[in-house]
């Protein structure tokens, strides 16, 4: 409501309302030791069983890890020289599983000093062909974007190019002469969005009338419609071990998810213990760069593979809380008596 | 006293006189050009159409993005996207940095274009006034935009002044013509204006305005309101033309019917619009130093890129030579160049580390503030309907850290309206203390028919005196306060209303009036009175003007009985020194002055003489003579004067007095709690200042009050202390143990004689002894050059330790010098605040200037930052605005630092691992919302609503302003810490995600580089909430709100930019799809995401609890606690005074 004053003109009075007036209901929430305290204790408590819970489920994980580059010596050679490229290079190597591994277990690859997040790397690759939408659309894909007779390479770019591409298979040994063939899944070892949607095989009759007119990337044996012989429906842009590369990993050294162990026979439950060993189809040089390879093979919990890291520092911090707590408190009693008397 | 031109007007040099109008002949003006732009030439004299406006339709979008690109920030930004189009070095995806700096621009434009439109609509509706101009040979109606430079134009009662015009004739006697400057200085009191007589006697129809043809030479047009020289060159004759025959644009026409004027300036030539838009642009000291951090904060990054472009540089021959998959990156270059396209890189990615919505976030707030402050009702002043204004909106934070306020007196202090107390004839006193004696009547004044009934006066024997008629000195007396002014009269409902522009000249006009000697009317040549009922016309032969050197008037006239007389009044000081020697009553006179200062009464000194008709003669041709010159003019006229104005006979004296303004000594008191030093700064009396000084509670009778010889005094001791260690900054020990309660009082005299300033010869009567006591060695030059800036150095130090300070006498330059020297030695922020014109240079000096809009005009407030109503604001506009706008900038810029680092740095410690490749961390639309969405509106509402105390508290316990004083809320240290805080977070968010993803192993593979950046972006932007959620020490509403929009926000604008059907779009730009759903659903990131906020927030919180828990506590907390607890079993701790109430240590 704006009065007029004598003049008729109108009051410049300003307006009485709570914002203008700064006077808007407030809580000024103090941050005084009754009330923080008992938050630092409950923090501190809850972090310290969630720790101990984390180093628990973690320590209940069972994992081996086998770094086959030192293992496989004559073939790590043999890859160093790029004039061994189409050398087949096989490499077997027994372990022993000591304790039985139960429920789902997952074998991965773990890749040391190889740098996926490199920036030029990471953007050389193009998310529109791999949609399936056009083959020839290679932008982004420096250097890999054409062959030398000048077609486009599909899938374009570094990350493709160079994919991880050797095959692993895991034997078991139930006596010391006969292995069996650990059934192996390479379904859901990618995320659900991942292969129903950012990749498409382009739509066509068959796989390699797809890919007709293009160009395998320098680095592979076979073109991209050829990765999986056994199974046709897993080629293509929706291969799954090329979808897993194609995601690219955060650091120098990572582990990707490679199979699933199928849980039939006597794999039912699990790994048994035993003696198993690896045939690895050794294609992928590492050496040059003094990076090294190696399969895992671990169960899962809710809470991850088996990483410490993360329970430690639950129950550290939530230790370091409930020390803070305790010497906060004690400064505010101490403070508090000292101002008691001073009032006495 | 209100001194119309401000001093430094004179010291200007003259302009030359090359501005030739010529009557009503626009073809003459035409052929004159000037030089506009290189070759091009525009019109020499503009036309009255003003443009006020800077763009229109075409040029709004270049000249708009020219102006913003004058920014610092924005050319950097604007740098670094151009630098992102090459694509060998683009590291961030080219909407990261467009879309906010886009965003910015946009929001900065439209600001513009409102604004702009705004003045279009004002400037079509100024040009589009109706005006008559004479074309031919009559008047025709046109627009103001036609008016043209030499026309004639025709104005009638309470018309606007379209241009600057010449005054030629009008329809009332003399050509009179009454004018109103309320749009020009804010003075509402009517002025006159005349015209030539000869253009007054000639010009009388139209067809002779017509055949008008004179030619006006005067100055180039200026800035200078009040001064016009010029003449009028017509029929071979010269006439002299001033400003008193100006009507200038934007005065308005009152009480005249009809006035016709010539035009000699118009638009943008015009005095008005000269002045417009020459705002100095002050700048805080948050300001400044903002500035400076984001320079630090760019060399940091030029810095940072470099060694990781170096670092880069090592190891990318490893990779060309080992690592295949990536040699073909590097297959046909140098690791130099590579190194150099990383360092270009680095710099385009760690730009972000600038933070570039701060500016304008900063400049929000401000204005924020700023409103605030107008909407304030305790600031608003109803009985002149006036609210606070903030005119300057970028000082607010300023406002918090004042230390020093130089406070005019007349009219800041106290209110400015006069009444007439007592007066002195001829050595007796009349007029009583009304306290003193109650029950003394007042006098009745109903004999005079035109009393006004408003004057209060208890002494009988003074109106006894004044009716008898019988002592000349008493006649003379009054006779002189009825006709030595330059009040005009008005009649309203057949009363006489008198318009002053000054109070005290209305006071004694008034005063007269009551007592029988009635100012009836004036024209130019006479005023006329009524001297005990006779009607007597005086004939005026000058008016020897006010001015503050001059500090006197005088009128010279010609009595009824032809008789030629002097009539002067001024100040005391200037009126002693011309009285005719051995003159009587002096001492008597003297002494009763003495009296009424010391009753805080303002005096004047009244003195006439007989001229005898030969000086007049001879005086008059000197006089005429002076007032055609064109230049120096106003020099001359003084000589003149002084020549007129000299062996005078002393008639009395008379004390008005000025009542203090409501609240003044309680604002003092608490200003002086809140460790504000308070100077008063007047051109009163020693007396009258010193007892305001004790009645507004700023002196106080336990202080020792140092005066002239105390001062050389202590100054001399200084002096010897400090012999030995030249150049130590401390103050001597002598001067120390003195600092218990003491007051300087100082004149302007003594300041003269104390600071010569550099360039004046001024010998200083001490210094030769000094010197030669010194025995240096020195150039003399160099030494007096040493000495001056020691003595200033010595004078401020000791007046800084005074408890008060009062200098009176002072001239406005004095003032100015005074606050210069405070802030050049003190290095202070220090606030001016004042009424009158006398009071600008201080207030343009000052850190902060204040204005009361009150009495004496607005020319003061026109030059102020802030205007308020009543000094007592003061208060609530320092203790309460200004300590929330400081808090809240200081936490808006340590928090916006915080948060930029925070989450920022976080790119630097990536490099680490991604072969120091500039490989961006997080996704590029997070970087493009985060500081315009995701974490801007918690710290505005922060910026906007902080209160660490409520209004009533800041008021009640001022000693918290020292804070803002002391620069402790944001200054270096500050920075560095929000510094190393933000470090600190980003290596926790960082590291705690690096080791949960390192070597761990899960379904779906967790660790790949979307789901990394995911979950330190998550962890950064929860950490930089939860921060501010602890820093907000007044939820409102709105903070809630802002608090949770930004959560919101990320969850909306995160699912926007990664769905599937964008990624569908464009595969390219959308490159992140559904990692946040994909990676926040695993537990094990939430888990990462928590502990980093949590390790991140636990120390900040402990850190605060335990500042919180050993800090003297707050009083504001404390009461409020403790009427919390005023049950029974705590009645303890109601003591009268909670602890702590000390002010903090220094």
């Amino acid at each position: 409501m704006k009065r007029n004053n004598c003049q008729g003109l109108p009051s410049r009075m300003p307006d009485n309302t709570a914002f203008q007036q700064q006077q808007l209901p407030a809580c000024r929430p103090s941050l005084t030791a009754r009330a923080v305290l008992p938050g630092f204790f409950a923090t501190g408590v809850s972090f310290l069983g969630m720790g101990i819970l984390l180093i628990l489920s973690a320590k209940s994980v069972k994992e081996i890890e086998i770094t086959y580059t030192d293992l496989c010596s004559n073939c790590s050679k043999l890859r160093e020289n790029a004039s061994n490229f189409y050398k087949e290079c096989t490499c077997s190597i027994p372990f022993f599983i000591p304790e039985k591994m139960p429920g789902n277990v997952y074998m991965y690859y773990k890749l040391h000093n190889f740098y996926q997040n490199y920036r030029r790397y990471i953007i050389s690759r193009n998310n529109r062909q791999l949609l399936g939408e056009d083959n020839t659309d290679v932008e982004n894909c420096a250097p890999f974007q054409r062959a030398s007779n000048d077609r486009p390479i599909a899938p374009c770019g570094a990350i493709a190019n160079s994919m991880f591409n050797d095959t692993i298979l895991l034997s078991y040994y139930p006596n010391s002469s006969t292995g069996i063939n650990v059934p192996l899944l390479s379904s859901e070892i990618t995320w659900w969005t991942d292969k129903h949607v950012k990749f498409q095989n382009p739509k066509s009759s068959n796989l390699s009338s797809a890919f007709a007119g293009t160009a395998k990337p320098p680095y592979w044996r076979k073109p991209v419609y050829q990765l999986d012989q056994e199974n046709p429906e897993n080629n293509g842009f929706l291969n799954n071990d090329f979808i897993v590369w194609m995601r690219v990993a955060a650091l120098p050294t990572f582990k990707k998810l490679y199979r699933r162990i199928h849980r039939i026979q006597q794999f039912a439950d699990g790994l048994p213990a035993g003696n198993y060993s690896l045939d690895i189809s050794y294609n992928f040089p590492v050496t040059v760069f003094k990076g090294e390879k190696g399969v895992v093979l671990s169960t899962a919990t809710w809470s991850g593979g088996k990483n410490f890291f993360l329970g430690v520092a639950y129950t550290a911090t939530g230790a370091m809380t409930w020390l803070a707590a305790f010497s906060l408190m004690a400064v505010h009693l101490k403070l508090k008596k000292k101002k008691a008397s001073f009032q006495c | 006293m209100s001194a119309q031109d401000s001093i430094g007007d004179e010291n200007e040099k003259e302009p030359d006189f090359t501005w030739e109008v010529k009557a009503n002949d626009r073809d003459y003006h035409r052929q004159f050009k000037k030089k506009a732009f290189l070759c091009w030439k525009g019109r020499k004299y503009s036309d009255n159409a003003i443009r006020t406006a800077k763009y229109n339709i075409l040029t709004f979008l270049p000249l708009n993005l020219y102006e913003q690109f004058h920014r610092m920030a924005n050319l950097y930004f604007l740098f670094v996207i151009l630098l992102q189009t090459i694509p060998e070095i683009a590291t961030l995806p080219w909407f990261a940095l467009l879309l906010p700096l886009a965003c910015l621009l946009t929001i900065r434009g439209v600001r513009d274009l409102v604004d702009d439109i705004a003045r279009h609509r004002s400037d079509q509706t100024i040009n589009g006034r109706p005006c008559e101009i004479l074309l031919g040979k009559s008047f025709c109606k046109k627009r103001w935009r036609d008016i043209q430079v030499g026309d004639v134009v025709c104005l009638h009662k309470d018309d606007f002044v379209p241009a600057d015009l010449l005054l030629l004739a009008s329809s009332e006697p003399c050509s009179l013509c009454y004018v109103e400057t309320a749009d020009i200085d804010g003075e509402t009191n009517l002025k006159f204006r005349q015209a030539l007589s000869v253009t007054h006697k000639e010009l009388v129809n139209t067809d002779k305005m017509a055949a008008f043809d004179g030619i006006v030479v005067c100055e180039e047009p200026s800035s200078r309101m009040h001064k016009f020289v010029g003449t009028l060159e017509w029929k071979g004759e010269k006439y002299s033309l001033d400003s008193e025959k100006m009507l200038l644009r934007g005065c308005r026409i009152r009480n005249t019917d009809i006035c016709y004027g010539l035009v000699i300036y118009a638009g943008f030539d015009s005095k008005i619009m000269k002045n417009c838009g020459k705002i100095k642009l002050k700048r805080t000291k948050l300001d400044q130093l903002m500035n400076k951090l984001v320079i630090i904060i760019f060399v940091m990054l030029v810095v940072v890129s470099f060694c990781l472009a170096v670092a880069f540089g090592f190891l990318v021959v490893d990779l060309q030579r080992k690592h295949s998959y990536l040699a073909a990156f590097h297959s046909s270059s140098s690791p130099a160049r590579e190194a150099f396209l990383t360092f270009w890189s680095f710099m385009i990615l760690l730009s972000i580390i600038v933070p570039m919505s701060l500016y304008i976030t900063f400049e929000f707030i401000y204005l924020v503030n700023s409103c605030f402050i107008n909407w304030d009702l305790e600031m608003y002043y109803s009985p002149l309907d006036m609210p606070a204004k903030a005119r300057s909106t970028s000082l607010n934070d300023q406002l918090g850290q004042i230390e020093y306020i130089f406070s005019d007196k007349t009219g800041t202090l106290t209110q400015n309206i006069m009444t007439f107390k007592k007066c002195c004839i001829s050595g007796l006193t009349y007029g009583s203390d009304e306290n003193s004696d109650e029950s003394l009547q007042a006098v009745s004044l109903s004999w005079n028919k035109y009393a006004d009934g408003k004057l209060v006066f208890y002494d009988p024997k003074l109106l006894i005196a004044i009716r008898e008629d019988e002592d000349k000195v008493v006649r003379e007396f009054w006779r002189l306060l009825a006709l030595c002014h330059t009040v005009m009269v008005e009649e309203k409902d057949g009363q006489l209303v008198y318009q002053a522009a000054s109070p005290d000249e209305e006071a004694l006009v008034t005063a007269a009036r009551n007592f029988g000697y009635v100012f009836l009317s004036r024209t130019q040549d006479t005023i006329t009175t009524s001297e005990l009922g006779v009607e007597r016309t005086y004939q005026v032969l000058a008016m020897l003007d006010f001015n503050s050197v001059r500090k006197r008037m005088s009128v010279l006239l010609r009595d009824p009985e032809g008789t030629v007389r002097l009539y002067s009044k001024g100040a005391d000081t200037v009126i002693f020194e011309r009285l005719r020697p051995g003159c009587p009553n002096e001492h008597a006179t003297e002494k009763a002055l003495d009296t009424f200062a010391e009753e805080t009464l303002r005096t004047l000194c009244l003195a006439s003489k007989e001229v005898e008709e030969e000086f007049y003669q001879e005086w008059s041709q000197k006089y005429h003579k002076a007032s055609v010159l064109l230049q120096n003019r106003a020099q001359a006229l003084d000589a003149v004067y002084e020549d007129m104005e000299k062996d005078l006979n002393l008639l009395g004296a008379t004390a008005i007095e000025d009542k203090l303004q409501d609240g003044v000594p309680d604002t003092i008191h608490l200003l002086k709690k809140g460790n504000i030093k308070v100077w008063v700064l007047t051109g009163d009396k020693q007396e009258t200042a010193v007892n305001i000084g004790f009645a507004c509670r700023l002196l106080s009778d336990d202080m020792e009050i140092l005066e002239e010889k105390e001062i050389y005094g202590v100054l001399e001791a200084y002096w010897e202390s400090n012999n030995n260690v030249r150049g130590v900054r401390d103050s001597g020990p002598k001067l120390q143990q003195q600092q218990s309660k003491m007051a300087l009082v100082v004149t302007g005299d003594f300041l003269d004689k104390l600071l010569p300033r550099a360039g004046e010869a001024q010998s200083w009567t001490k210094k030769h002894s000094l010197l030669t006591r010194m025995g240096w060695h020195y150039r003399s030059q160099q030494i007096q050059e040493d000495l001056a800036s020691w003595r200033e150095r010595a004078f401020v130090d000791l007046a800084s330790k005074c408890q008060a300070v009062i200098c009176c006498r002072v001239t406005p330059k004095q003032k100015a010098l005074i606050v210069q020297l405070v802030k050049k030695y003190q290095q202070v922020t220090t606030l001016a605040i004042g009424d009158g014109a006398n009071d600008v240079n201080m207030i343009k000096t000052a850190d902060i200037g204040v204005g009361i809009s009150g009495q004496e005009g607005m020319q003061a407030v026109q030059c102020s930052d802030y205007a308020l109503a009543q000094f007592a604001y003061l208060q609530r506009l320092l203790l309460v605005h200004g300590r929330w706008s400081y808090l809240r900038i200081s936490k808006f810029l340590r928090y916006f630092f915080y948060k930029t680092f925070a989450s920022m740095m976080v790119q630097i410690w990536f490099a680490f691992y991604s072969g120091f490749t500039a490989q961006p961390l997080y996704e590029g639309w997070f970087l493009a919302f985060y500081n315009i969405f995701y974490t801007a509106y918690p710290v505005l509402s922060m910026g906007l609503l902080e209160q660490d105390m409520s209004a009533k508290k800041c008021l009640e316990f001022p000693e918290f302003y020292s804070v803002g004083q002391k620069n402790q809320l944001f200054n270096y240290r500050v920075f560095f810490v929000a510094l190393a805080h933000g470090t600190a977070v980003s290596l926790v968010n960082f590291y705690v995600a690096l080791w949960a993803f390192d070597d761990t192993a899960g379904p779906g593979g967790i660790c790949d580089y979307q789901s990394f950046a995911v979950t330190v972006a998550t962890s950064a932007m929860l950490t930089v909430i939860a921060e501010i959620a602890m820093d907000i020490k007044f939820w409102t509403i709105l903070s809630i709100l802002a608090v949770s929009s930004s959560v919101v926000l990320y969850s909306f604008l995160s699912f926007l930019t990664q769905n599937f059907f964008i990624f569908r779009l464009a595969p390219t730009i959308f490159q992140f799809p559904h990692a946040n759903q994909n990676a926040l659903t695993e537990p094990y990131v939430l888990l990462v995401v928590l502990l980093a906020v949590v390790v991140n927030t636990m120390p900040s919180m402990a850190i605060r609890l335990l500042c919180h828990i050993t800090a003297e506590p707050k009083p504001g907390v404390e009461i409020s606690l403790s009427r919390h607890k005023s049950g029974s079993q705590h009645r303890r701790t109601q003591s009268p005074l909670p602890e702590g109430l000390d002010p903090p240590p220094l």
